[in-house]
């Protein structure tokens, strides 16, 4: 009995530390269903500008000792000049029906920025400040990592943010009437270019603040992160259906909530392989994710 | 002389490679999963001559055809997505299979050492044209029958009917789908063709190479892959490989002095090319500018 106890309390406790990580990933998720939402592709230097955010956040703390709010002020900021920079880059003198050329800019911008990061740091790991590492709040037989807790309410707040930004100003409106239909969007006098430039500036926002938070729960940011970043990223976006902003946030911490029990069963060598499984799990039975709706926007 | 053998091989291998992505591109599909099925057929083809000690050309065939199988098997749940779906779920599964050869331990004694996958270490010990003495010339030989074989396979498909039913469905899935062409079967059937070649390719790979490891197989192989038919055009399978030729042979040879920072550049480069030549640098009219250039062309 005591031993099954102690092996119920592991195993809830990982899965709610999981939970709690899941929020940046729900974070990167949003950040790729934003994108697709408002223009009908994938960006995949989404992650890439998000890391390159943190990088610049670890830059200033190490240069001026900059206190922690401003660290990730810094990678937020970075970060959605970074989602800027990518647009004009990959986006914007493209044909808007020419997914595939798009694509490829923005896989080349991916290792454009994973290459200058390499260059950067020598390939080597930094190791990056943690917030609350010390505090451990206490609740029975169970105990919440103080710095996870911290990520998961940074990451809730930077939700909220967004939510607030799309639903509640003049802004998110032109946002979301682009992503409905951009023809009707354009006779209403909106300027598409313009407004899907400023919703890759607040993914980069969203992506510097997610960035800086994986960061921060795992110590070090290392350029080995990047593409398991974008691939976790892109298989919570499939997941919650793409699109979806209230699907992204579901499927975010359903895997960060599974990836730990997979890395409490199998170990960290074969945790992502059972999280790529999962993806093809929802393939065959929910090809349209959590949220997503049944017609096809392809 | 041989370092230039070897990039000829290297040609040849990438040839292969962006061919079997070019094989689905004529039906519309875009997968970043190639990597995952030459990464198949590497692996399979090494354990087969290093520890089932079987020659090169019975491996290498069912290699390709282990390959084609799991082309298959990825084919229909991936199909039932379309697009940038299908984009993320090859993706996912080119990263799965990286993660379970990295994972894959399978030692066997062979004499006094022990060969096969090694999990993180790689698999050491394909050394199969060694240990045959092939010569450089010979190996070349070998690896470009095979890429003759199938750009011939492929240029003659696509001069038959089922050329056509292939690029029926990439131009206007409805309009192939009302004149009773079956959308699935054509989508499985090109998915599986792609890769039993990408299954050549790597078998082909893993024995020039003589190691692999997980490393081999990441997103940037699988970019390659889809890059040399984006570059290339969709028009004929010479595309691919004037594409190939460019980047492998030009690109990264000519800017080997860069060191370093020649990744860097590359990365710029698909940029530029995309930001100006958004449907790839030898489309169709290019390619008819070529050709009358050449005097080949003539008319339109």
């Amino acid at each position: 009995m005591g031993d099954f106890w102690f092996e119920f309390v592991e195993i809830t406790q990982t899965i709610g530390d999981g939970l709690l990580f899941g929020a940046t990933y729900a974070l990167i998720g949003i950040g790729f269903t934003l994108i697709f939402g408002a223009m009908g592709k994938l960006n995949m230097t989404y992650a890439a500008a998000s890391l390159a955010g943190a990088y610049v956040g670890l830059a200033a703390f190490t240069l001026v000792n900059a206190s922690a709010l401003v660290v990730f002020l810094v990678s937020a900021l970075a970060s959605g000049l970074v989602g800027f920079i990518v647009y004009v880059a990959c986006f914007r003198f493209i044909p808007i029906d020419n997914h595939l050329a798009a694509l490829m800019a923005s896989i080349g911008a991916l290792f454009f920025i994973d290459e200058i990061i390499v260059h950067a740091t020598d390939g080597s790991p930094l190791t990056f400040p943690a917030m609350f590492d010390d505090v451990m709040l206490e609740l029975g037989s169970y105990g919440i990592r103080g710095d996870l807790l911290f990520v998961f309410a940074v990451c809730i707040a930077g939700t909220f943010g967004l939510l607030y930004v799309l639903y509640r100003s003049r802004l998110g409106l032109a946002t979301r009437a682009v992503s409905q239909q951009d023809v009707a969007a354009r006779l209403c006098g909106i300027d598409v270019h313009r407004t899907n430039a400023v919703t890759f500036v607040l993914a980069g926002l969203l992506g510097g603040i997610a960035g800086s938070m994986t960061a921060a729960a795992v110590g070090v940011l290392s350029p080995l992160i990047t593409v398991p970043l974008t691939i976790k990223g892109l298989i919570v976006t499939v997941i919650g259906g793409l699109g979806s902003i209230p699907g992204a946030i579901a499927a975010g911490l359903l895997v960060g909530g599974l990836e730990n029990v997979f890395l409490y069963f199998r170990g960290v060598n074969e945790r992502d392989m059972y999280v790529l499984l999962l993806l093809f799990v929802f393939l065959i039975f929910r090809p349209h994710g959590i949220f997503g709706s049944a017609i096809d926007r392809d | 002389m041989s370092y230039y053998l070897g990039l000829v091989q290297l040609i040849g291998i990438h040839t292969l490679l962006g061919l079997s992505a070019y094989v689905l591109m004529l039906t519309g599909q875009l997968s970043l999963g190639q990597a995952g099925f030459f990464a198949i057929g590497a692996y399979s083809a090494g354990i087969l001559t290093v520890i089932f000690e079987l020659p090169i050309l019975p491996a290498l065939l069912a290699a390709a055809a282990i390959a084609s199988f799991f082309a298959f098997l990825v084919g229909f749940p991936a199909l039932r997505v379309k697009g940038l779906m299908l984009v993320v779920a090859t993706i996912a599964f080119s990263e799965f299979v990286r993660l379970f050869f990295f994972n894959l331990s399978w030692r066997v004694p062979r004499g006094d050492i022990e060969v096969g996958p090694d999990s993180t270490n790689g698999f050491r010990e394909i050394r199969f044209f060694v240990a045959n003495g092939w010569s450089a010339w010979e190996i070349t030989a070998f690896v470009w029958i095979f890429v003759i074989l199938v750009m011939a396979a492929l240029w003659w498909t696509d001069r038959s009917r089922a050329g056509a039913v292939l690029r029926a469905v990439g131009e206007d899935e409805l309009a192939a789908q009302s004149v009773g062409i079956n959308l699935t079967a054509v989508k499985v059937t090109a998915m599986t063709a792609g890769g039993f070649i990408a299954g050549i390719g790597g078998a082909l790979y893993a024995h020039t190479a003589t190691y692999v490891d997980h490393l081999t197989f990441t997103v940037l192989l699988a970019t390659f892959a889809i890059a040399y038919p984006i570059l290339g055009g969709l028009s004929s399978v010479f595309g691919t490989l004037v594409a190939v030729i460019f980047i492998q042979g030009v690109l990264v040879e000519g800017l080997r002095f860069l060191g370093d920072w020649r990744n860097i550049v590359f990365g710029l480069l698909i940029i530029a090319a995309m930001n100006l030549k958004p449907s790839g640098l030898f489309d169709a009219r290019t390619a008819q500018v070529l050709k009358r250039a050449v005097g080949l062309g003539g008319k339109d």
